[in-house]
């Protein structure tokens, strides 16, 4: 018997959704694949044809947070924008988005978004790495500054926002004031970084 | 040869430094000394990111972090000799902390504090904190809209009917924008930089550390406690709901009639983080007074100054604690605004009822028990504990603050003369070190000084006497027994406030 595709679907956004209930409710590492399977109604090894781990899952709700972030910075931009500010814009629309899942983001972040190379990169990871610097190529073409992801700049800046990330994930102040500060921080100091080095630079002369 | 100076007193100051550390922190001692040389040189580094590098807070809160853990550690056992020798390298530490020009929050708000009202610290610090005079850090538009999404659910341009995205002043904790309601009204919008409060409360924490291993003599209990005074009016100022509904309970104290304009709050559009009132148009002291104003108008900003302040101590018992020029608008139509009520403090009911008695004693001319209350404010025992030598400095500068109220008819605030004898005394206080004293006085020093301070430079003058009696509604000047605001003594008797020590 075949599953409709749209059964298929329905079937992926349950699972979704009872992992996410049992990590906000247990934390991401008190929660089991077993639990989820029960909870979604499913057996354990259709829930591996969806997703090989819970990392998957949570990375998967990351990521489609992170896209619907981005969809909506694109609508924020009125073009007069400066580049500090788009980053912020960015940064901040995305992580409006991230908010309900923070509770059990910690962990999954740790494991999934890393700057060090890895023998087994987590793929949803490794997306999500991929379309938020993809998105940072495009403000920063916008901008005069030609990068490729790869690059000393965009390795830099990937550093930072995972700075953010992790700050922002065990931020305490009300609505993550305090990483408001500092992403403003990190993406003026970044700024300023790329323009020394676009545009040569004070310390060469 | 001018860049000379600064570089030299830059390596000196990171030799003593250096001196400070122990021994074994080989790499975080390079580290500190590295940041140290930096600042000290006070030449702007060459690449733009290390300019901006040093522009950061980060590296400020670096720098706090390492001293504070290494002073602490090094004053651990520290002989008295050694710990003396190693004051004074605490001393060239905070004044190179002091070129730091981009310490954030409280420390900054602090500085600010104490450049206008020095007397919670010894001349040292006197000599250094006013250096530290800023504001919080720029917010661009973006940030403001993330600010509004947090705060209100919405974005600026849909809350107002009109929003400018360019900031129009600054604020010690934020800036202000222009922005138009739907209804019409044009306002002023105050947004706090995000998380400043917290860095108030880990700035001061910081500063407190650094001058721990000081211990300032006999005085430095005393100072203890008024810092921790001025941490808790400080983050009160960070409450903008408080600032609003302390702004209307004064509002309502005013009417039309008396030229005096405090500016309406709009709640719905106002958070603990946004304070949204109504704009006032016109120009601050600076401006008015290169404009030449004729003395009439003088005279008449002066007599509303002092119906403002008075009034304002009368019926509501709140120091105004922030005398900051800029709080005062001079509007085109001869009407004063008065905006600002972040910092405020309120009198205890003790307060209060002592700052009566001192009154009484000095219309009375009764030295005995003005005597009496000038020992027990300066929280000795007895005159001779306080020492004959304080307590006339102390008793000279109370006679000059209560000058005004002591002579009939039009009090000319500009007199020259008036103002440098009071200065001066003061100044010897300072000089002195005698500043030990009930908490409170920090805010009574700041009103009476920054109000001074304004109506000398505004040249005016008013019936002093005349407005006394009407604010206080009190009959004529024996059967008075309370005093103008600008006239609470420093030694004004009143225990310290709850909570404190
Ligand atoms: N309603 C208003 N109409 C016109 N100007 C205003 C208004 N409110 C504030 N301002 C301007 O903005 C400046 C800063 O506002 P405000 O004094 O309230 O902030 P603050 O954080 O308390 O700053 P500070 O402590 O440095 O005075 C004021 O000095 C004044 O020039």
């Amino acid at each position: 018997m075949r599953i409709s595709e749209q059964a298929k679907q329905l079937c992926r956004a349950r699972i979704l959704e009872k992992a996410a209930e049992l990590f906000a409710a247990r934390g991401f590492d008190q929660t089991t694949t077993r639990d989820i399977a029960l909870a979604a109604g499913v057996a354990a090894g259709t829930m591996f044809n969806y997703f090989p781990s819970k990392e998957t899952m949570a990375m998967t709700m990351v990521n489609e947070a992170l896209a619907q972030g981005r969809e909506e910075f694109l609508t924020r931009l009125d073009g007069g924008e400066s580049l500090e500010e788009e980053l912020f814009l960015l940064i901040g629309t995305e992580l409006r988005r991230l908010r309900p899942l923070r509770p059990f983001l910690g962990p999954v972040l740790e494991r999934s978004l890393s700057p060090f190379p890895r023998k087994s990169v987590c793929p949803e990871g490794e997306t999500a790495r991929q379309e938020h610097l993809e998105c940072v190529r495009q403000i920063l073409l916008r901008h005069g500054f030609v990068t490729t992801p790869e690059d000393v700049a965009g390795t830099i800046y990937w550093s930072l926002y995972l700075g953010i990330l992790a700050s922002w994930t065990g931020d305490q102040s009300d609505n993550q004031e305090s990483s408001r500060a500092l992403i403003d921080y990190a993406i003026r100091t970044f700024v300023q970084m790329i323009s020394g080095a676009h545009r040569g630079g004070d310390h060469v002369r | 040869m001018s860049a000379d100076t600064p570089r030299k007193r830059g390596i000196e100051a990171r030799a003593a430094l250096l001196d400070l550390m122990p021994r074994q922190e080989e790499a975080a001692r390079r580290r500190l000394a590295e940041l140290v040389e930096n600042v000290a040189a006070k030449r702007p580094p060459t690449t733009s990111f290390s300019r901006f590098w040093i522009l950061g807070s980060l590296q400020a809160k670096v720098s706090c972090a390492y001293l504070a853990y290494w002073l602490r550690s090094r004053w651990a056992d520290a002989e008295e000799r050694e710990r003396l020798k190693s004051e004074t390298h605490l001393k060239a530490a905070l004044e190179l902390l002091g070129t730091m020009g981009y310490l954030r929050g409280a420390v900054m708000k602090l500085g600010q504090m104490l450049a206008t009202f020095p007397d919670a610290l010894p001349e040292e610090f006197a000599r250094l904190l006013p250096a530290l005079h800023f504001e919080a850090p720029p917010m661009h538009y973006a940030m403001v809209r993330e600010v509004f999404l947090d705060e209100f659910g919405k974005e600026p341009h849909e809350l107002f009917a009109s929003f400018e995205k360019q900031a129009f002043a600054a604020a010690s904790l934020g800036q202000v924008h222009r922005a138009r309601l739907h209804s019409g009204e044009l306002v002023a919008v105050k947004i706090q930089y995000p998380g400043i409060a917290r860095t108030i409360e880990s700035d001061l924490k910081n500063l407190r550390l650094l001058m721990q291993p000081m211990r300032l003599g006999e005085d430095w209990d005393n100072t203890v406690v008024k810092l921790a005074e001025v941490e808790r009016v400080l983050l009160a100022e960070t409450d903008y709901l408080a600032e609003a509904t302390f702004a209307q309970t004064v509002r309502d104290a005013f009417t039309p009639g008396d030229g005096i304009v405090i500016p309406r709050v709009y709640p719905e559009y106002s958070t603990r983080r946004v304070l949204t009132t109504e704009y006032l148009e016109g120009v601050h002291l600076e401006e008015l007074l290169e404009s030449r104003p004729s003395q009439e108008l003088r005279d008449r900003y002066t007599h509303l100054l002092t119906v403002a302040t008075t009034r304002m101590l009368y019926r509501t018992h709140w120091l105004l604690a922030d005398p900051n020029p800029g709080n005062y608008i001079f509007m085109p139509d001869g009407r004063l605004g008065l905006v600002d009520f972040g910092c405020t403090r309120e009198l205890t009911d003790e307060e209060w009822q002592l700052q009566v008695k001192v009154e009484d004693a000095l219309l009375r001319r009764d030295e005995k028990e003005m005597e009496r209350l000038i020992v027990k404010a300066s929280l000795y025992d007895s005159a001779g504990q306080m020492g004959r030598e304080r307590l006339e400095l102390i008793g000279r500068v109370i006679r000059w603050q209560l000058e005004p109220w002591l002579s009939e008819g039009m009090f000319d605030f500009g007199d020259e003369d008036f103002f440098r004898r009071g200065m001066d005394a003061m100044v010897e206080v300072m000089r002195k070190g005698f500043t030990r004293g009930m908490p409170v006085h920090i805010w009574t020093n700041r009103f009476i000084l920054g109000a001074r301070g304004i109506v000398y430079r505004l040249k005016g003058r008013c019936d002093f006497q005349e407005i006394y009696r009407r604010e206080s509604g009190r009959g004529g000047r024996e059967r008075s027994t309370t005093l103008c605001p600008p006239l609470t003594p420093p030694a004004e008797p009143s225990p310290p406030p709850e909570g404190e020590g």
